[in-house]
């Protein structure tokens, strides 16, 4: 019998559909990886098997018996393990009291006993000792590590729990290829103690070297589980992005020429290595690749909203130092996020106050003569097809599209040169992003450039002139012309091999 | 329509006027007498002094991360004292001390914003250490000795009549209304503010000048404290020690009855303004009522958790 | 890689010197100072506060604060004496006195973190919120400082017990508690959920539980406090702990523990507590003009708290 069985799981967040109907079984002593396209629902089907959300629908079962957990708490008692992609550690607290918080072993009296503390933290890091890196002992601070080390750290955090049953979402994000190797060790150690592993990640090749079964997922329900000795890259590609449909340009490709509107030279960040790029006027690049690759980071630096380590900086011929968001917007770029609960919206303030705060940053003025103001925004919140009944209602009581649009109507009003889209159209309505297409695409034939990332791979494909695909933080493929597909996305984006990068 | 009207009647200042209505009317019950003009006047000058200092600490808390102001007692105190002592009783010295005191105010607010925002120091810390600071001020300036008098213009400008009957203060605190209102409302300044107090990454990404935003918040804060010292040596005509230590707590407890979000980013200042004469109506009451002032001061702390369960509860932690 | 001496890894080395520094000064001021019994006369002087901020210490790691500390020091303090005295001072009524004042502290300890942890509210009003209760209760029970304890109590507090003094024994009992305290898993956890409050909770660790625990310690030492109060001075006031809570907020800042939680420890917050005292007294003994005491004073701290809290900033805003 599969020691956790998930059948018929549906979970919906506000609006958007997440999970419809998935399925996932896991035998005892075997990885099962777990791969999909943006937004297929693997990480909220995990989340539902951890514990930490809840599903509307579905049942799961622990061997054979159903079971429901109210918390993270209960899912860890029944033996479910989670490695967290952003990792569940306290930074200020050492390597040792994180990899045994809750769990620390006890002396006399049932205090904690440091001097065991210390010592099985130092043996579980003798595992790594090799790809930890120096420096690294029981009593160094978390927040003192690398992203790489910080990783390997809540990979020794989850298994001293002793789990049965371990979901690993990304595990390998930072790491390098000795570090996957020694992550890799102690997974097939859990199998061969009969435990089972559940294995997302974005490199293929990892699929293939250590897990036993792959799923994939789209669109929130399970569409294909195959052995991996039985499965092929290009199926498991094919079956993640659906049917090969040959993708419509919306439009012919822009009339850019050679003028370059926005450039990047050698960006390096915490998250980006040495990225370049060059963004012609009129013209709408899109950034593409698995979620949180370094494409979002980008455009976050570009906008001053994230710190440079090295690298520079060009908008129309001059160079700009991206201090922050206002010194940038004065050279005409503005900056959309998909995240409007987080970055965008300010929900429980008016309409019109949300459109009307940027323009008022740009002009700077201190009056706000309502008037003229919604005079000069009312030709934006028409081409976008804005839908409220007034004003002055709080945004927060718009559907998400209309949310997005005032978000986008703000930064229109400044009248932009460069517009840096962040996955703008994430959880929003069909008719929505075809108005912000038709938008986009006006944009452009007056000369406005556009750098666009989507997690929605076809709108990407379908909207850029041409696409960088991301992988760890690097540009790793250029597509352009017939190279718009799917197909080549993926295949770029899981890292298999063939893809050149561009000079 | 109907619906409309409804959610009117629910927000926290449709229920302040009630409050203030049913208060009025059961302490008419009460004591006959208690809503007679004359009454109600010297219930709204001590509402008005209140009211002003609730101004600055209601700016700071609209500007969200945790905001307050511990040091707006103090800063009363102070100002009081600094302004009686320029005055000396003499109507000639008024408008010099009027502009040295509310500088010397809206600097020490000021001090307190940068610490906040140039080195992140927690509002709860700052402006508990600027108080210590202040008050430290005042000793050296008053060598432990109040003294200084108000000038006889601004005793006559608080509490005499000054039109139908409504002294100075009442006029000067609706004006202090209206133009509050208006900035928060019509200004960039204003509209900047509810954007930190609502989302203060958005706020940063849509180009809002977050840093300058805030300290001038505590400035400001800072400034209506002196405003109200001065308007409170008008008001006692002489200066007593540690005269501004009891507008503290009331200022915030007034801010939160108005229905000024504890989280920021919502709320205005016409509701605060109706908290603070709830809250003046109430101390009354419980006076007329012959509750000692612990029994006062139990129901204001209940009242005030009363308010959280309405309008301060924070996030889950689960999805 | 940190070396283990920087005050990161250990925050209440930075209190430590500056303990040590005005103690030297101190020393140099008031010859007298560093005499047995000038000693014993200050810890006296310093206990209470001392054992506030140890309980606000817990309070705070979690990423949280209790504003009704000195409120419930206050109302302790006159409901050990209103119970003693109503009984007519016998030892039974001493041991109920302070049994009751314990329990109260706890009780108040509890209905904070209730507040706080499952109601959810925001800690800083809503301390601030029943600390006024707490107060006016007080005021209630005793409205003006009097009553009157045995003599038994205060000599007692005023002598030694096993040799060794008093206020002393408190002290060294206190730390050797939070010692203890600083060794149990519930310590570990209580710095996880200030750490990281969502990311504990995906590790399982009950957060609400563990919140509502560091109120109730700081209710337990609050109230320790108020029974210090009783020994020192012999009766009752209800005005007592007034100024208690604010000196424990800036005590525990001056030793290292950040008010984001996590960092720090007991062991800083009973150094801040006694440079606070110490400053005081330097302040006093330098002879300097008496009007200038209360603003340099002012200063000094406004200093050491920016100071304490630019130092245990963590790696990255």
């Amino acid at each position: 019998m599969p020691i956790l069985e998930a059948s018929g799981i549906r979970k919906q967040f506000g609006g958007v559909v997440a999970l419809d109907g998935a399925q996932f079984t896991l035998d005892a002593g075997e990885v099962h990886a777990l791969i999909g396209s943006n937004g297929c629902g693997k990480s909220t089907l995990c989340r539902i098997i951890a514990g930490s959300v809840a599903a509307d629908a579905g049942r799961l079962l622990i061997d054979g018996h159903p079971v429901s957990f109210a918390g993270p708490r209960q899912a860890a008692n029944a033996g479910i393990g989670v490695f967290y992609q952003d990792l569940s550690l306290i930074p200020e607290m050492t390597v040792a009291e994180n990899i045994y918080l809750g769990r620390e072993p006890s002396g006399p009296a049932g205090l904690v006993d440091g001097v065991a503390l210390r010592a099985a933290a130092g043996a579980a890091l003798a595992q790594f000792s090799e790809v930890m890196g120096t420096g690294v002992s029981s009593d160094t601070r978390v927040a003192d590590l690398s992203a790489d080390q910080s990783q390997l750290v809540e990979v020794l955090k989850v298994l001293a729990a002793d789990p049965r049953v371990v979901i690993f979402d990304e595990p390998t994000a930072a790491l390098d290829r000795r570090q996957v190797d020694a992550v890799f060790g102690c997974i097939r150690a859990l199998k061969a103690r009969g435990r089972a592993v559940i294995f997302i990640t974005h490199r293929m090749d990892e699929v293939f070297e250590i897990a036993d079964r792959v799923t994939v997922m789209r669109n929130g329900a399970t569409v294909l589980t195959s052995p991996t000795s039985k499965a092929s890259r290009d199926a498991l590609v094919a079956a993640m992005v659906g049917e090969l449909v040959p993708v419509h340009a919306r439009t012919l490709g822009h009339a850019s020429g050679e003028a370059v509107a926005m450039e990047g030279r050698g960006l390096t960040t915490a998250k980006l290595d040495h990225v370049s790029f060059q963004l012609r006027r009129g013209e709408i690049l899109g950034l593409g690749g698995l979620h949180g690759q370094g494409q979002s980071e980008l455009l976050r630096v570009l906008f001053g909203a994230l710190p440079i380590r090295s690298g520079t900086v060009v908008v129309d011929g001059r160079p700009l130092l991206p201090t922050g968001p206002r010194a940038v917007m004065r050279r005409s770029v503005a900056y959309i996020s998909g995240d409007r609960a987080r970055f965008g919206v300010m929900a429980i303030r008016p309409i019109f106050e949300n459109l009307v705060i940027s323009l008022l940053a740009r002009e700077r003025r201190w009056r706000v003569a309502r008037k003229r103001l919604e005079l000069t925004v009312a030709p934006f919140v028409a081409r976008l097809k804005l839908k409220f009944s007034s004003l002055r209602s709080a945004v927060s009581e718009l559907s998400g599209g209309n949310q997005q649009k005032v978000v986008i109507g703000r930064w229109l009003a400044t009248r932009p040169s460069v517009l840096l889209l962040d996955d703008p159209t994430k959880g929003i309505d069909i008719q929505t992003k075809d108005d912000l297409y038709t938008t986009m695409d006006e944009l452009c034939t007056q000369g406005v450039s556009i750098m666009l990332h989507s997690s929605d791979d076809e709108e990407l494909l379908a909207v850029s002139d041409r696409v960088l695909v991301f992988n760890g933080g690097r540009v790793v493929a250029e597509l352009s012309g017939d190279e718009r597909t799917r197909f080549a996305l993926y295949k770029a984006a899981y890292g298999a091999a063939g893809a050149p990068l561009p000079g | 329509m109907r619906a409309r009207l409804l959610a009117l009647l629910g927000t926290p200042l449709s229920i302040a006027a009630l409050a203030i209505m049913v208060l009025l009317a059961v302490g008419e019950l009460l004591s006959p007498g208690f809503a007679s003009q004359r009454q109600i006047v010297t219930l709204l000058k001590v509402a008005a002094l209140l009211g002003v200092v609730a101004a600055g600490q209601n700016l700071v808390i609209l500007g969200g991360r945790e905001g307050i102001d511990l040091s707006v007692g103090g800063t009363i105190s102070f100002t009081a004292f600094l302004a009686g002592n320029i005055m000396q009783q003499q109507d000639a010295l008024l408008a010099q001390a009027i502009v040295l005191v509310l500088a010397s105010a809206f600097l020490i607010g000021l001090v307190s914003g940068l610490g906040i925002t140039l080195l992140r120091i927690p509002p709860l810390v700052m402006t508990l250490g600027m108080l210590g600071v202040v008050q430290g001020g005042l000793v050296l300036l008053t060598r432990g000795v109040p003294s200084g008098r108000s000038a006889p213009m601004l005793t006559r400008l608080v509490n005499e009549p000054f039109v139908l009957g409504w002294p100075g203060i009442l006029f000067i605190w609706a004006l202090i209304g209206v133009a509050l209102t208006l900035v928060l409302r019509r200004s960039t300044f204003g509209f900047n503010v509810y954007a930190i107090g609502t989302n203060e990454g958005a706020a940063a990404l849509a180009g809002v000048p977050v840093r300058r935003t805030r300290a001038l918040l505590f400035a400001l804060s800072g400034l209506f404290a002196g405003v109200t010292g001065i308007l409170l040596l008008g008001y006692t005509e002489y200066v007593f020690v540690g005269a501004g230590d009891q507008y503290m707590l009331p200022s915030i407890i007034a801010v939160v009855i108005g229905g000024t979000s504890l989280a920021g980013g919502a709320g205005g200042y016409v509701g605060t303004m109706a908290g603070a004469i709830v809250l003046v109506l109430l101390q009354s009451i419980l006076t007329t009522l012959n509750i000692p002032p612990p029994g006062r001061q139990i129901v204001f702390g209940l009242t005030l958790l009363a308010l959280m369960l309405l309008y301060g509860r924070q996030r889950r932690l689960r999805g | 890689m940190q070396p283990a001496f920087t005050t990161q890894r250990r925050p209440y080395l930075m209190a430590a010197l500056v303990f040590l520094v005005l103690c030297a000064v101190n020393a140099i001021l008031q010859p007298t100072f560093l005499r047995f019994g000038v000693a014993v006369s200050n810890v006296a002087a310093f206990l209470p506060m001392v054992l506030v901020a140890i309980g606000q210490t817990y309070v705070v790691l979690a990423s949280d604060i209790d504003l009704s500390a000195g409120a419930i020091v206050s109302l302790v303090n006159v409901t050990v004496v209103s119970i003693i005295d109503g009984m007519g001072g016998s030892s039974g009524s001493v041991a109920l006195g302070l049994t009751a004042g314990v329990t109260l502290g706890l009780t108040c300890g509890v209905l904070n973190g209730l507040c706080v942890a499952l109601l959810r509210f925001q800690p800083i009003v809503t301390t601030f919120a029943t600390g006024i209760v707490f107060a006016g209760l007080a005021l209630w029970i005793l409205p003006e400082a009097g009553k009157q304890v045995p003599p038994a109590v205060y000599q007692t507090y005023a002598g030694t017990l096993l040799g060794v003094p008093t206020v002393v024994l408190i002290l060294l009992g206190a730390i050797a508690i939070s010692a203890l305290v600083a060794r149990t898993p519930f310590y570990y956890a209580l710095r996880a959920t200030g750490g990281n409050m969502q990311g504990a909770y995906q590790t399982g660790v009950p957060v609400a539980l563990i919140r509502i625990g560091g109120y109730t310690i700081s209710g337990l030492f609050a109230a320790l406090a108020g029974l210090a109060l009783v020994g020192e001075t012999a009766s009752g006031d209800p005005l007592i702990g007034g100024a208690l809570t604010l000196s424990s907020v800036t005590a525990v800042v001056l030793g290292g523990t950040a008010l984001k939680g996590c960092t720090g420890g007991v062991a800083g917050s009973v150094l801040g507590a006694f440079i606070l005292g110490l400053i005081s007294n330097v302040i006093f003994f330098a002879q300097l003009p008496f009007e200038w005491q209360g603003l340099i004073q002012g200063v000094i701290i406004l200093a050491a708290l920016a100071g304490g809290v630019v130092m245990t900033r963590g790696k990255q805003a």
